[in-house]
């Protein structure tokens, strides 16, 4: 293991473009898109992470099991979302109070 | 060890740091690796579950949370996005200084990358006191003009909660950091080994991208709101 | 704790009982062998304090209005219950004693992947099962083991941030375990240890342990969350202050519906290794059981929303959760078809374990056909919150894991120990459990169906005769509960020696002497047959 995992000029321009999605990101903010204003933070936070995941905490290059594990983590995180969501979106739906 | 089947060829790595019931060295680090992934998989559902509560209320009330929102300190809340993306990077510098065998550059690293982690709760807790100021702090003085009250109150709430659990798990980051460089100091890593730089890494950059997600939905929201 | 010296075996090794003894080799021991019988002694205590309460609930539904206690006191009697049995009995039981000192042997390893972390999860939990214990000394909870807000969070008057936060600290410990045992199976498997010559135990084991890893944390900070509300004041879940109480429901269940799956899965895995033993044959369908295992713990993770059908959850939200509760059925019904298959055309024998594992299949077989009923929406309107519901998930936890642990103590016992139980007497007391549980639950499906209300201290002089026959039940139960705490504590000293494998089954575990030594096998094994392989072990046998 003699061989860095990663190299360091891979860090620095992961680095760089970082920051520039949260340059980018704060500035879009200042838009007025409605419900997409929430809808585009996340996506870029999204890409953000995983470029902090992937490169950062090297989950590209470790053993596919580790992969797994992280995309099994999200998914079961987005299980709980969508499902409690399927309550919140369709109540009002019938014509009967409560319901 | 009476019986251990030690496995040697296995790159040259130092015999006594494989504990006794490990088999070989690789097995030991990817044992570690994976607890450590494992272990973050359950910050996932940990965080989660407070990201399906924000978003079920935020759906609810979304004026009141844009409201509650545009108290924030875009500035600071920027200036601490950066500081920590920073600290990242200089963690994850810190594993390739490990993994190279550099250990004056891991020593470096490690102490900037706590000195950032300070810097980023010390301008937390300006934040913390601003909002104080502002009667923006629930439970200790909280006051709002506006008919929703009680629903930017919840802004609030969550605001605190989750930063708050997010600044805990910081200071957790810092104190096994200085564990790290205690170790480093102490001559316990080479280039052979260095498994638990890496793992404390792992935990430090998930720290980071929690709070990417964190500025993501109270920090962003209330932006368009002012103007 | 004194552990008398067993007669050495061999005289070439000492096994891990003998090795050193005393207070501190015991409490600061990394050996996940010595940390299973830690985790035995501190589940049967829980076991026991909630037995007595269930016991004095029993005794006070002697009579209508009620025999012994004032209504607020009933109300903490059966929150302390639930508390106690589901987080510091059930959770932990199977896991906690049987997994810490089965998986490592069953896969040929020396420990678990973190044998530190192992013991520091034994302290966790006996941290929180203070912390909670004390709180009900203190005064007790009266919110039922559910926390629903928002009685638990802004009316109850009782000690709830206590009870929770002992939960809180206990969740870690189950985490621990969870990542333990998912890090042990992958990485530490002997050299021919594949995933498909694995017994079926650990499949189990593996699946419960996904569950532990992915449901505990939400429970955690759901707690946290009552807690935050209780003490600070703020509007999380208090519907005036804007917040929703079917959100905590939401979070609670998300939880704690996979929680069941945690009590049931591994008592299923004890009874997938009990059956081919003593059906003297592989088990049917090696493959579906496995995988049904992990099918169980992912469509586990879908349903949560039946315990709301009435709580204000929507009526579309409510036809999706139905649908997806029916799919748990899928997986369930393969492993008790696939079981019942292993016993066709197999020389069966009665031996103690075998009984357990017998009357684990039916007792689950209508635990889990109840719960059928109870994924319809209709019906689950007609019975929720009766005594139906309590009698179904006690078919569950108690005619389902809970025979599968005293089933598995008995199959391990000789391995554990390395004496023999009486087994004369052990027969009998699986006959008494098994009459004593039906007598206590089935009267209680007939009284919720009648309409009598779960959590009630008193009720109509027309439901009496139930309540007594259920009554009577629960102190037969009680007696099959305290007579193999009896025989096993005296055959701990005065059993037969086991010898190596006393019912000459297959696995890793079997082949180390009993008890086993303090690393688990003299030389590292290598695993060369399929699980359950009968035959390829009748020819060694022979040829040895």
């Amino acid at each position: 293991m003699a061989e860095p995992i990663v190299r360091k000029r891979t860090y620095w321009i992961v680095y760089v473009v970082l920051l520039a999605l949260t340059l980018l990101t704060v500035l879009l903010g200042y838009l007025h898109m409605g419900e997409f204003n929430m809808v585009v933070a996340i996506a870029i936070a999204t890409i953000q992470a995983s470029l902090i995941a992937g490169f950062f905490m090297h989950a590209l290059y470790e053993a596919p099991l580790v992969r797994v594990v992280t995309v099994g983590g999200v998914i079961w995180f987005l299980i709980m979302m969508t499902l409690t969501l399927t309550d919140y979106h369709t109540r009002g739906w019938l014509p009967f109070p409560g319901k | 060890m009476p019986d251990m089947v030690s496995n040697l060829s296995g790159g040259g790595h130092l015999p006594s740091r494989v504990r006794d019931h490990f088999r070989t060295a690789e097995q030991q680090r990817e044992s570690e690796m994976l607890g450590m992934w494992i272990f973050l998989a359950t910050e996932v559902m940990f965080f989660g579950a407070l990201f399906v509560a924000f978003t079920v209320y935020r759906t609810g009330y979304p004026q009141a949370f844009g409201a509650g929102s545009a108290d924030m300190n875009i500035v600071l809340g920027s200036i601490n996005t950066a500081i920590l993306i920073t600290s990242s990077l200089t963690m994850a510098l810190a594993v390739h200084a490990s993994e190279v065998g550099n250990q004056r550059w891991l020593q470096v690293l490690l102490v900037l990358t706590m000195l950032l982690g300070c810097v980023f709760l010390a301008i937390k807790g300006v934040e913390y006191y601003q909002h104080y100021l502002d009667h923006k702090m629930p439970a200790v003085w909280f006051e709002y003009s506006g008919a929703d009250g009680s629903k930017v109150q919840m802004f609030f709430v969550f605001y605190f909660f989750m930063t708050g659990l997010h600044a805990l798990h910081m200071l957790v980051g810092i104190g096994v950091l200085l564990v790290i460089l205690g170790r480093s100091l102490a001559g316990s890593f080479s280039a052979e080994y260095h498994t638990p730089v890496a793992v404390a890494a792992l935990y430090w950059s998930f720290v980071d991208i929690i709070w990417v997600f964190l500025f993501a939905i109270f920090y962003l929201q209330g932006l368009h709101v002012m103007r | 704790m004194t552990t008398p010296q067993a007669p050495p075996a061999a005289p070439s090794h000492i096994d891990y009982l003998s090795e050193r003894q005393g207070i501190w080799p015991w409490l600061l021991t990394t050996d996940h062998k010595r940390i299973g019988l830690l985790y035995t002694a501190s589940i049967t205590g829980f076991f026991f304090i909630g037995g007595f309460f269930a016991l004095l609930m029993r005794l006070h539904l002697l009579e209508p209005k009620g025999a012994l206690f004032g209504l607020e006191t009933y109300n903490k009697l059966f929150t302390m219950h639930g508390i106690i049995m589901v987080w510091f009995f059930l959770i932990p039981s199977i896991p906690g004693t049987l997994g810490n000192f089965l998986i490592p042997m069953m896969i040929g390893a020396k420990d678990l992947a973190f044998p530190k972390l192992n013991l520091a999860s034994w302290y966790v939990f006996m941290t929180g099962g203070i912390v909670t214990l004390y709180s009900m000394l203190r005064g007790g909870v009266d919110t039922g083991w559910t926390f629903y807000v928002p009685f638990s969070t802004t009316y109850s008057t009782a000690y709830v941030a206590g009870a929770a936060i002992g939960i809180f600290i206990a969740g870690f410990s189950s985490i621990m375990t969870g990542l333990n045992f998912i890090v042990t199976i992958h990485r530490m498997r002997a050299p021919g240890m594949t995933w498909f010559r694995m017994p079926i135990f650990l499949w189990s084991m593996y699946a419960t342990s996904l569950v532990l890893v992915l449901a505990t944390p939400v429970l955690a900070i759901t707690l946290l969350m009552v807690i935050f509300e209780r003490l600070f004041r703020v509007g999380i879940f208090d519907p005036s202050l804007g917040g929703d109480p079917v959100l905590f429901q939401h979070m609670f269940w998300f939880y704690s519906h996979p929680a069941v799956y945690i009590m049931i899965l591994p008592a299923m895995a004890v009874i997938s290794e009990i059956i081919p033993t003593f059906s003297r044959k592989p088990i049917f369908g090696y493959t579906a059981v496995a995988y049904s295992s992990l099918g169980i713990a992912v469509v586990g993770f879908l349903v949560w929303g039946h315990h709301m059908f009435v709580a204000g959850l929507s009526v579309y939200s409510a036809m999706a959760f139905s649908f997806l509760s029916y799919l748990v059925a899928i997986p369930s019904a393969i492993k008790v078809f696939n079981w019942t298959a292993t016993m066709v055309k197999g020389s069966v024998s009665w031996d103690t374990p075998m009984l357990y594992a017998i009357g684990f299949l039916g007792l689950f077989t209508i635990g889990g056909m109840t719960g059928l009923f109870l994924a319809a929406l209709g019906i689950d309107v007609h019975v929720t919150d009766t005594y139906f519901v309590v009698a179904h998930f006690h078919y569950i936890m108690v005619g389902g894991a809970v025979m599968g642990y005293l089933g598995g103590v008995h199959y391990w016992w000789p391995k554990i120990s390395g004496k023999m139980y009486p087994e004369g007497l052990a027969r009998l007391s699986a006959l008494i459990v098994f009459i004593g549980f039906n007598l206590t639950f089935f009267p209680q499906f007939i009284l919720g169906y009648l309409g009598m209300p779960r959590r009630y201290a008193a009720y109509p002089d027309e439901f009496q005769f139930l309540h007594v026959l259920s009554t009577a039940g629960a102190t037969i139960l009680g007696v099959g509960y305290i007579l193999p705490l009896c025989y096993l504590i005296w055959s701990w000293k005065y059993g037969k020696p086991a010898g190596r494998n006393p019912w000459r089954a297959t696995g890793l575990e079997w082949q180390t002497s009993s008890p086993p030594p303090s690393h688990n096998f003299e030389v590292t094994p290598v695993c060369t047959h399929p699980a359950y392989d009968f035959e390829g072990m009748k020819e060694e046998l022979e040829l040895a």
